[in-house]
């Protein structure tokens, strides 16, 4: 296999963190801290929940921000820089450039994401409850947060290689909201009488990413138990949709002019 | 990119994206029952106060008030005729639903109708169906429908004759109101708990409505309401012929017989009337006609 892709992804790495992408932490930072300062000052008994939940939302709208905002500036910043131009011109294709770019990408936010966990845990440590093995629900849902970052990267990258970055953060926002409402528009399919707008909202159902299916926050900060099996056919859900999104992007990308 | 790689990674497109979606289809089915054994449906309003969510709808009330109809109405309908089903949503969606817009006339009318509805039709809270259908009267004091609404539900559900007299009178009063309003509350008043009040007032219900489930609703109710007349006519036969022969008749053929009717009398579904040991009409049990309950078995009036 090509291994021309791996330099792409690292400098994509390193060009985030020169960003200072990495410096939201610093605000999750704080927002764990004021959140474990004040929850148990005006709380009662559900500070670990408290904690958890808002830990793993922000973890997760945090990841979504970077993962939209930059994923759609992936290709298009290069353009806009012509640094796209030399780097074409060496033995790299463009399928390989853009799985590069999309790696780099995922790289960030799955350290990002990392460290986030990291402050998570630092976080229920300063209320009185650190980490248990029970709590590997926690880790679960992070990873599911981080499969939902990998899918959301994935349309921004696809997207922006056939629109402009504003039109293609739309694109990926509306696609994301459909997917989270996707079982809320078959229900409401379901309750209608008309034949074909259920046949229509089922075939949304299954068309767009649902990204209900990676959200598990709720069971992780109650303890509920999370099937093996889900973590499974979501990591299979979520591959097979970035392979999905990424064949087409790469076949849209290839066939983009770009004199 | 030479012209036969763009043409092989297109041709590799769209094969690869019809077989992945349809691959992506499959595995959903096998995640939806594991995503329901770790969330089974849970109902909940995050915020139940509905002034607080009109402050934060940052001036877009009426549209909140629309989705948050379009949800009780779901709410509603996603329940309705399901056995065990209870309805511990419902009136908080519909106050936050009138608070959002007050003149949503709909919420007040068929918000009314799904309260007060009982059994397996909605969480039977005919109070509620009341105050709803009172803050509606508050709020669109010429709206002369919420009258009528208010004045079926004191009539049908409360039993308080009164009340509904007073609610068709008030409704009268207002522009636009039609003129059977006044003749309504003169009867109501009068005849309080008869069958004729009832079918007249479901019959005005049958005739107003747009609404294909409260119209459907109506006519079972006036199918009902005829077999129910029907049953205390035969009754009565059955008594005159008890007086005659000694004995209550075996079937309606034997009132036939004996020269008391001309012909067989029929429910609405078109099967005669039988007759228990005890004399007493009842349907066929073939029948699909079902006698209101609110009727067959009337609570004291206040």
């Amino acid at each position: 296999m090509s291994t021309a892709p791996v330099p792409v992804a690292l400098n994509t790495f390193r060009e985030a963190v020169r960003d200072r992408v990495l410096y939201n932490l610093i605000f999750f930072a704080l927002l764990m801290m004021g959140a474990a300062i004040l929850v148990g000052q005006i709380s009662i008994g559900i500070d670990r929940l408290v904690i958890i939940n808002l830990g793993l939302s922000a973890i997760s709208l945090i990841g979504l921000v970077m993962a939209i905002f930059i994923g759609v500036g992936l290709v298009s910043k290069e353009i806009e820089k012509r640094t796209l131009y030399s780097l074409l011109a060496r033995p790299i294709r463009r399928w390989e450039f853009l799985l590069g770019k999309y790696a780099g990408l995922v790289l960030t936010l799955a350290v990002n994401t990392s460290f986030m966990t990291l402050g998570l845990a630092v976080a229920l440590f300063s209320v009185g409850r650190p980490l248990v093995a029970g709590d590997l629900l926690i880790f679960i849902a992070v990873y599911f947060i981080l499969l939902q970052l990998a899918l959301v990267t994935a349309l921004a990258l696809f997207f922006s290689c056939f629109t402009s970055p504003m039109l293609s953060t739309l694109f990926t926002l509306g696609t994301y909201i459909t997917g989270c409402f996707a079982s809320d528009i078959r229900a409401f399919g379901e309750l209608t009488r008309s034949p074909t707008l259920k046949a229509t909202t089922r075939i949304i159902y299954y068309l767009v990413p649902n990204f209900h299916n990676f959200n598990v926050i709720a069971a992780a900060a109650h303890g509920q138990r999370i099937p093996v099996s889900l973590v499974g056919y979501n990591t299979l859900y979520a591959a097979l949709y970035i392979a999905l999104l990424l064949v087409a992007a790469s076949a849209v990308f290839s066939s983009r002019n770009l004199k | 990119m030479t012209r036969p790689a763009r043409n092989h990674l297109r041709w590799t497109a769209l094969v690869a994206v019809p077989l992945l979606l349809s691959a992506i289809a499959g595995l959903q089915t096998r995640i939806d029952p594991e995503m329901d054994s770790i969330a089974p449906q849970k109902d909940d309003l995050l915020l139940r106060s509905p002034s607080a969510i009109q402050k934060m709808s940052l001036g877009y009330d009426s549209l909140l008030a629309d989705i948050y109809w379009t949800r009780a109405v779901q709410y509603y309908g996603a329940r309705f005729a399901t056995k065990g089903a209870t309805f511990p949503l419902l009136w908080p969606l519909l106050e936050i639903t009138t608070t959002l817009d007050p003149h949503l006339i709909i919420a007040y009318r068929f918000g009314a109708f799904f309260l007060a509805e009982s059994g397996t039709g909605g969480p039977g809270r005919p109070d509620l169906a009341v105050e709803l259908v009172r803050q509606g009267i508050a709020s669109n004091p010429d709206e002369w429908l919420l009258n009528v609404d208010l004045g079926f539900l004191y009539y049908w559900r409360l039993k308080d004759y009164q009340s509904s007299a007073s609610a068709f009178l008030d409704g009268s009063n207002k522009p636009k109101a039609p003129p059977w309003m006044k003749m309504m509350a003169a009867r109501v008043a009068q005849k309080g708990g008869s069958l004729e009040t009832a079918r007249m007032i479901w019959s005005e219900i049958y005739e107003s409505t747009t609404d294909p489930k409260i119209r459907e609703r109506a006519l079972d109710t006036l199918r009902g309401l005829k077999a129910l007349e029907d049953e205390s006519k035969l009754n009565e036969l059955a008594d005159e012929y008890q007086r005659h022969f000694g004995h209550y008749p075996a079937s309606v053929n034997a009132l036939r017989s004996s020269g008391l009717i001309a012909a067989i009398p029929v429910d609405p579904d078109g099967y005669p009337y039988i007759f228990g040991p005890d004399g007493k009409a009842a349907l066929d049990p073939m029948s699909t006609v079902v006698i209101p309950k609110e009727i067959k078995d009337p609570p004291k009036s206040r």
